[in-house]
């Protein structure tokens, strides 16, 4: 009953999310208040509804109801329980309720937090977001229903997906959803503010703390998925351009681009209908994501048209939802008026820098999904796009955006002085040259372009604190003013520097792993010793292992430096029964930000075991990095001197402003 | 029932929640470009600001002063000109009867097609606490036991002829195979092994079949069953005169209206009755997997039983069928024992729906394809 009962919710969720989607819009055109009041009541039931609904699956999960079709297909009744919980999403039903809680959770917020909006905005914000939330439901409830029963309830489980049982995995799908789907907020805004046909001056402001938001989550759940890729699936590579990635990575790029035009549109009413359609098309890139991840066209077109159920239901949400969003888009835009002035050479003609090279960018990454699918539905050939083509087009395009980061900052709004603010970067240009050439000497004999790339990530991190040791005016003014300046600069400062030097930062663990890295593979038998990265690894054995639904086989290594023992490292292979699948779990050391990662290979006749070791210099970097960028989100979204008070709580809110804004 | 009253009073509450706004008189809206003064004044303060701190030159910012201004100024006038909206209080009795309509309606129509709200929960651990005859938990709870200790031979021979029973074929002989391995061989463990592997193979009676028959034969000589099939691995070989020999020595030493006889006359009958040059054509024909079965069961059942108690496996297995036709094992063993019942309209039927489920062309098709070929069905429905 209960079960059932989730389902019921789930149903009733679609109904009220109908009701939000139309009586809110027909309100605000009539402008009547109890109408579009509708909207915030029945965002926040809809999101109750939904919680009730992934609760009981959450529920179904963890009691091991394998009446329950979704359960018996990915549960156990012996795995650890933290993996009852993440098998909720960890399959196709349940990944697509939680994007739905998720799309819900945020239309509930902006009803709770939205009481600064102008009513009919909100009324309409709303009205959008329910659209997307019914289409969805819908999707799940006629296709992908996760509350399917089996009338002979099977006695035990398929299993999740081994290679999912983990940790990272546990953790990455829901915050990369944060981030898809927190794009939803941006994308009703925007649609809201064309329903209107007008552009409120605020509506950077009010897009900003979600915008924000759903950039460090998805950067966050990029950044967890690298990671898990890295460890868990056993050969050491943690960005492989693969399709799946790439869905993440394109609403990230767009997003990106939104968040700084954003930035152009709040401060000086420029760019406003760029920054509309750029709010559109980085939901639209999340839509396309889910459909290529959610349909299965990747795994092969044809696969895809024999079971085009899903597949075709996205593909209809997608032309409604994107092609209604820029049909809008075209109708009112003409009428929308334009923004401030600028000269190239500003703060605002840098943000456009930047936004055009981030479209570039995700047009590319874009084209090198989708043409090899392209491809294959028109000629049945198939081919792969890889990293070459990626490495090649992204990075070039790369190169130019990551040289002008740290001049951004720096530059004065409407005019700025490009030479002044090369004079302040010649420090910081000096410095990435120092680092790179002691990396280069360090290293001795790395390529000449790692040399280079380092330098560019030295580069880019002194750049950034060029701007924060400007702002305090050390050297001019004594220590204890300076800190006092540097502690009054608005938090956005700080998450912009942060956001900034984490690129820098993952750029260097980039180019040194790439550069640096050095793979070994040997056949071991125990007692036998191999060098990788200056350590010496010795194999000690192989012993044999069961876990609560696997057994596996564990290999134990010694790490030695100059002859003395430092770290020791287990690294094993594992079968999981139910699923009849051996996934490995690779022996990974830390030294300092660099990483031994060992990996068990096929035993072979005579009793050896093939061995992969890797050395990978300052791969840590790589997601250290990413904690940057997502601080540096975090501390620029608890910036609240941006935040638009209702206008008549404005007035008694308005502080005098001590300390120096940007 | 008490789903059903929790179902309505969900609905009620949402319905209740989403009237309360219509139901609340409205308070006058503000001008839409109120908010825009706010923060073009917050725009002028900024300006201010950033001037002071070298943000922007002096010029550029008596420049965007004056963009800032005249938006100002524009928005200003236009709260001034609207003045305070008043909101009406209009009609919303269509918006109450939507909101009263919709819910039950969307809700009820929807949930009765893709719900079932009859199914009970079934929590693991409840079940395992009371499995009753959930023979699925029995099983599951065997095989968690064997998971831990799987030396533990009794575990095994529990398990075997459920496996089998409940169609999981496979693991029967697995199950058995371990059975003998740990506690030995018996009869009864040779017997299903042997049936398990000849069920596996379709019919046919392979070598490691015949092996652990002839073993059990020489534990229990005169075992019929194992005569059984040894005389038709016999036939299957094409050895025709050596099968009827067997067949008619299993009719001499069994008691006199013994339930296999029919079978065995059968089989007697078709030998006799072929040419033995056809024999050969016939090496293969499967009646060895339900009518195995049949006998094993029959040993301690009468007659009547017996039938009603294939009749009640078939049936339940096609109730099975019909819920998740993509069961390829299913499909293979209701077209055989609907022939062996000698329902062969049912066969045909069987065959059918079989086909639909695994198209001709492809390989589950083509074997099943092949099995009604040598049970003379033909795939339009037809019997041969």
């Amino acid at each position: 009953m209960i079960i059932e009962l989730g389902h019921y919710a789930l149903v009733l969720a679609l109904a009220t999310s109908l009701l939000q989607a139309v009586l809110p819009i027909i309100g605000a055109l009539r402008n009547d208040r109890a109408l579009m009041e509708i909207g915030s009541v029945a965002a926040k039931a809809t999101f109750l509804l939904v919680a009730l609904s992934f609760g009981v699956l959450t529920y179904a999960h963890v009691t091991s109801d394998f009446s329950v079709q979704n359960v018996w297909e990915n549960s156990h009744s012996q795995i650890p329980l933290i993996y009852k919980f993440s098998g909720v999403w960890g399959n196709h039903e349940g990944s697509m309720l939680l994007w739905v809680l998720i799309l819900t959770f945020f239309s509930a917020l902006v009803a709770v937090f939205g009481d600064n909006l102008p009513e009919t905005l909100k009324a309409n914000v709303l009205a959008v977001q329910a659209w997307i939330a019914a289409a969805f439901s819908l999707f799940i409830l006629l296709t992908s229903n996760p509350f399917n029963r089996l009338l002979d309830a099977p006695g035990e489980g398929r299993d999740l997906n081994p290679v999912l049982q983990d940790i990272g995995l546990a953790i990455h799908p829901p915050l990369l959803y944060l981030g898809y789907v927190g794009f939803s907020v941006c994308f009703s805004f925007a649609a809201a503010a064309l329903i209107e046909g007008r552009i409120d001056a605020a509506w950077a402001r009010w897009v900003r703390p979600w915008t924000l938001a759903a950039w460090t989550c998805l950067t966050a759940g990029i950044s967890m998925g690298s990671y898990w890729a890295y460890y868990e699936l056993g050969w050491g590579g943690w960005w492989f351009w693969d399709p799946v990635e790439n869905a993440s990575f394109i609403p990230w790029l767009a997003g990106t681009a939104l968040l700084h035009s954003a930035l152009v549109m709040e401060k000086r009413e420029a760019l406003k209908i760029w920054t509309v359609l750029l709010a559109i098309m980085t939901f639209s890139m999340s839509l396309l994501g889910t459909f290529l991840v959610r349909s299965g066209v990747l795994t092969s077109v044809h696969a895809f048209a024999t079971d085009p159920t899903r597949g075709v239901f996205i593909l209809i949400i997608l032309i409604l939802f994107i092609g209604g969003a820029l049909s809008l888009f075209a109708f009112r835009a003409a009428h929308l008026k334009a923004g401030g002035l600028f000269a190239p050479m500003s703060r605002e003609g840098a943000l456009v820098l930047n936004n055009l090279i981030l479209t570039t960018a995700a047009a590319t990454v874009l084209i090198g999904t989708l043409y090899p699918l392209a491809l294959e539905a028109l000629t049945g050939t198939k081919i792969s796009v890889g990293p070459p083509f990626f490495n090649m087009t992204f990075g070039l395009l790369m190169l130019p955006l990551l040289l002008a980061v740290p001049f951004g900052p720096l530059l004065a709004w409407k005019r700025g002085d490009l030479l002044g603010a090369g004079q302040r970067l010649f420090a910081a240009v000096a410095f990435g040259l120092v680092v790179g050439s002691a990396i280069y000497y360090a290293q001795n004999g790395g390529p000449v372009m790692a040399l280079f790339g380092i330098a560019l990530g030295a580069y880019m991190i002194a750049g950034s604190l060029t701007e924060l040791f400007l702002r305090s005016g050390l050297g001019k003014v004594t220590g204890a003013v300076a800190l006092r300046r540097v502690s009054g600069l608005p938090r956005s400062v700080f998450g912009t520097a942060l956001a900034h030097i984490g690129l820098g930062v993952t750029l260097i663990g980039i180019v040194a792993v790439t550069a640096f890295e050095s793979e070994y593979i040997v056949e071991m038998k125990p007692g036998m010793t191999t060098d990788a990265g200056g350590y010496t690894l010795r194999f000690d054995g192989l012993r044999k292992g069961n876990g609560p639904n696997y057994s596996e086989e564990s290999g134990h290594f010694t790490i030695s430096r100059a002859g003395v023992d430092v770290a020791e490292a287990w690294s094993s292979k594992r079968f999981y029964t139910a699923r009849q699948m051996p996934t490995t779990e690779a022996g990974i050391r830390t030294f300092g930000l660099s990483q031994l990662y060992i990996s068990l290979g096929d035993g072979m006749a005579d009793g050896g075991v093939v061995v992969r070791v890797w050395w990978k210099p300052m791969i840590l970097c790589i997601w250290l990095g990413t904690l940057f960028m997502m601080a540096g989100g975090a501390v620029s979204l608890s910036d609240r001197r941006l935040r638009v008070g209702a206008p008549a709580r404005a007035k008694k809110q308005k502080k005098p402003v001590l300390e120096p804004a940007q | 029932m008490l789903f059903w009253i929790l179902v309505a009073t969900l609905t009620a509450a949402v319905a209740a929640v989403l009237l309360l706004p219509l139901l609340r008189t409205a308070a006058g809206a503000e001008a839409p470009q109120s908010h825009d003064v706010e923060v073009y004044r917050d725009q002028l303060e900024e300006l201010k600001r950033d001037e002071k701190n070298g943000l922007i030159s002096g010029e550029d910012a008596d420049f965007a002063r004056a963009e800032v201004a005249r938006r100002l100024l524009a928005a200003t006038d236009a709260v001034k000109a609207s003045g305070p909206v008043s909101s009406v209080r209009r009609g919303n009795r269509l918006a109450q009867l939507a909101v009263i309509l919709i819910l039950p309606a969307v809700g009820l129509c929807l949930y009765l097609r893709t719900g079932n709200p009859d199914v009970p929960d079934a929590p693991l651990s409840a079940r395992l606490a009371n499995p009753g005859d959930d023979m699925n938990i029995l099983i599951a709870r065997a095989e968690q036991q064997l998971v831990a200790n799987p030396e533990d031979g009794a575990g095994w021979d529990v398990l075997a002829p459920i496996y089998y029973r409940s169609g999981r074929i496979e693991q029967a002989a697995v199950a058995f195979r371990n059975a003998l391995r740990i506690l030995g061989a018996t009869p009864v463990r040779l017997g299903g092994y042997a049936e398990s592997l000849i069920a596996l193979s379709g019919g046919l009676v392979t070598n490691e079949a015949r092996d652990a028959l002839q073993k059990l034969l020489a534990i229990e000589p005169g075992d019929p069953r194992a005569q059984f099939y040894l005389a038709l691995a016999l036939k299957q070989e094409g050895k025709a005169p050596e099968a009827l020999a067997a067949f008619e020595q299993i009719v001499r030493t069994s008691p006199v209206g013994a339930p296999w006889l029919p079978l065995v006359n059968q089989h007697i009958a078709g030998l006799k009755g072929e040419a033995p040059g056809a024999l050969a054509q016939q090496a293969g024909t499967p009646l060895g997997n339900p009518t195995g079965e049949d006998i094993a069961a029959a040993k301690d059942m009468s007659a009547g039983d017996r039938t009603a108690m294939i009749e009640g496996m078939v049936g339940s297995l096609a109730e099975k069928l019909k819920a998740d036709p993509k069961n390829f094992e299913g499909w293979m063993r209701i077209i055989r024992s609907y022939s062996v019942l000698g329902q062969k309209d049912k066969a045909a039927d069987a065959l059918k729906q079989g086909l639909a489920a695994f198209p001709a062309d492809g390989d589950e098709g083509k074997q099943l394809l092949a099995l009604a070929g040598e049970l003379g069905l033909k795939a339009d429905g037809g019997v041969k």
